[in-house]
């Protein structure tokens, strides 16, 4: 009869937070931000976005926002303005 | 102090001895093979009989299992208490070399006499003290004339027995680890478990055992429970332990583990960028390069076939790091790795310098170290790609070539977009030696064979590709951010500095052929490269 095998765990251990996509509103209504994350021409499409967005809904606030890189997570400050500032956000991924 | 302990009977009476044990108790240890156990406890047998009455309690603890222990009972016909001690900790926890093993314990635990073996001195001395904790006159064990001898020694504790001293080192050892223990199902094969639980790469990993895990943990000197960096994406701690764990699954020999745990300390800096580096669609994986001594201490390949399979200390190393980010970060393919086309080095990817073929000062000695520090850079690279020049015969002929190479780097149209690596093959630098050619003369050479006006960087109707204005040095545009007219003849170079060209030497001394290898994103908005000591 062989013992059975025990390992060790090599993980952190951690159970993985699920997280839940916000509720989608129902309208666009206070400040809608628009988030480049500074892939390259990225600009190009939200620019033109922001044109749409205020030419149709005039009574929206619009806040242009950006990442300092693409490369790393957003930087607190930034995700605090997002939370504080916008009830709603369009961030885009471009190349 | 004599350690406290629990033990049982073969009849399953619990024999308990620790504090509040007022009367003076003798221990005594042996084995069923032993012929100086055979000739001791008879004598111990007689001290009992002589002394119990007086107060002294005695203890038979046997170092075997029920039937051993049995037979030697029977045989001496032992009418006092015999413990069993068959996992061997009460032996370990006295530390005594062999058996018999006498000691007679008095108040408050301390230890009055004890020997090992057999010597008539020894007996007679714990006789006399026994009698008088007892308040009792001593027995006469030993005479003239009674045949025994004056000395025997005695057989070896089991404790020493190897695969007994393995089994204790791992048990004791294996208290001071942290980790959840997970019992692999009995039925299941342990490489198919670990598969299945997305443990590993791709490839079976060497199960991690609390035995392997220990003898990796002899290949530093840092404890355990050190913490050496949190790590991306999920920026979990990583415990030496954690990381000698991953080192096992790789494959790692201890005396990899210091690479390992200087690597992960690299990897998680916010210059390298290891969650950007995870992250990013683009092909780069942790390129590690090792210097120093340690390299040959190691074995690890500095020479031919450098980036190729055959050598553990390489594949091991650069494996126990990918580990270490997927099982403690959380970075997985398909989760957070969210690379396009990847790149064989997401396996593994561990080179050494050879700074024996070297004219130049070594890797490491450039970032900063001493020759005789041992060092690990991380560098988040591309796939080796070629430099094949088996004509150039002078050093401006062959940087010119390598120039004309990373020209290709990402992009030809593209500059300033971050560091590359140029590994020099020993063939290359001889040439560079002898025309005297130090490696900021190679660099340059490069920066002038790789200079393209702007105008032909620039996107256009022959190829949409280029580089983007906002990419552009601000010095070439104008008010209106579009590039001058003498901008658009301004030559740029492939890399934006001269250090974004890192140089190491390496390779088998046969071949003409040189490699570099494509960094990632530029400077610190991306990832550089990364240098931190090796140490034990």
């Amino acid at each position: 009869m062989h013992e059975p095998l025990v390992i060790l765990d090599p993980t952190d251990e951690r159970a993985v937070i699920g997280r839940q996509l916000a509720a989608r509103p129902e309208q666009l209504t206070g400040t809608l931000g628009i988030v480049d994350i500074a892939k390259p021409r990225g600009d190009v499409f939200l620019d033109e976005l922001e044109r749409l967005i205020r030419e149709r809904l005039p009574a929206l606030q619009v806040l242009r926002l950006r990442k300092p890189t693409y490369t790393k997570p957003s930087p607190p400050d930034l995700r605090d303005e997002v939370s504080s500032r916008c009830q709603a956000v369009i961030q885009a991924l471009a190349d | 102090m004599a350690s406290a302990f629990t033990l049982s009977t073969g009849d399953n009476q619990v024999v308990a001895f620790g504090d509040g044990d007022a009367v003076p108790t003798l221990l005594v240890f042996f084995k069923h093979d032993c012929a100086t156990c055979d000739l001791t406890l008879p004598l111990v047998e007689r001290l009992h009989t002589a002394l119990s009455a007086e107060g002294l309690r005695v203890v038979g603890i046997s170092q075997d299992a029920v039937a051993h222990t049995s037979d030697v009972v029977a045989r001496h016909h032992l009418s006092f208490t015999v413990a069993l001690d068959g996992d061997l900790e009460v032996s370990a926890d006295y530390g005594f070399d062999a058996v018999p093993a006498l000691v007679l314990v008095g108040p408050d635990r301390a230890v009055v006499a004890s020997f090992e073996g057999f010597t008539r001195p020894d007996l007679l001395t714990l006789t006399e003290r026994a009698a008088a904790a007892c308040g009792a006159a001593a027995p006469r064990l030993v005479h003239d004339g009674d045949g025994l001898p004056e000395h025997r020694p005695g057989c070896g504790s089991k404790v020493h027995d190897p695969d007994v001293a393995r089994r204790l080192a791992v048990r004791r050892g294996a208290a001071t680890l942290g980790a959840r223990r997970v019992q692999v199902p009995i039925a299941d094969d342990p490489f198919d478990f670990l598969s299945a639980q997305g443990l590993d790469d791709g490839l079976p990993v060497v199960p991690p055992t609390e035995a392997r895990v220990l003898r990796m943990l002899d290949g530093t000197q840092r404890a355990a429970s050190d913490v050496v960096a949190h790590v991306p994406p999920n920026l979990a701690p990583a415990t030496v332990e954690k990381i000698a764990i991953n080192a096992v699954m790789a494959g790692c020999r201890p005396e990899y583990l210091p690479v390992v745990i200087a690597a992960t300390e690299a990897a998680c800096t916010d210059q390298f960028n290891l969650h950007g580096v995870l992250a990013t669609t683009y092909f780069v994986a942790p390129v590690i390069v090792v210097n120093g001594p340690i390299r040959r201490a190691i074995d690890l390949n500095c020479g031919a076939n450098l980036f190729g399979q055959g050598f553990r200390a390489n594949a091991t190393i650069g494996r126990a790091l990918q580990l270490v980010v997927r099982n403690i970060g959380g970075g997985k393919p398909g989760g957070v790795d969210m690379s396009t086309l990847g790149q064989p080095g997401k396996f593994t990817c561990c080179v050494g310098e050879l700074e024996e073929a070297s004219c130049w000062e070594p890797f490491h000695v450039e970032r900063g170290f001493a020759a005789d520090t041992s060092t690990v850079t991380v560098f988040a690279g591309e796939a080796p790609r070629a430099i094949r020049d088996q004509l150039s015969r002078t050093a401006p002929s062959l940087g010119a070539s390598m120039g004309m190479c990373l020209q290709s780097m990402a992009h030809p149209k593209l500059a300033h977009v971050g560091e590359a690596l140029l590994v020099v093959c020993p063939e290359h630098i001889r040439i560079f030696e002898q025309d005297g050619y130090t490696k900021a003369d190679l660099r340059a050479r490069i920066q002038e064979a790789t200079a393209r006006p702007l105008r032909e960087l620039l996107p256009d109707a022959d190829c949409q590709k280029g580089m983007t204005l906002r990419a552009v040095p601000n010095a070439l545009l104008g008010p209106d951010g579009q590039p001058t007219a003498e901008g658009l003849e301004t030559p740029l170079s492939k890399f934006q500095q001269d250090t974004d060209i890192l140089v190491m030497v390496a390779g088998g001394t046969t071949g003409k052929f040189s490699a570099f290898l494509g960094g990632w994103a530029n400077g610190a908005a991306g990832s550089m490269a990364v240098t931190r000591e090796i140490r034990p």
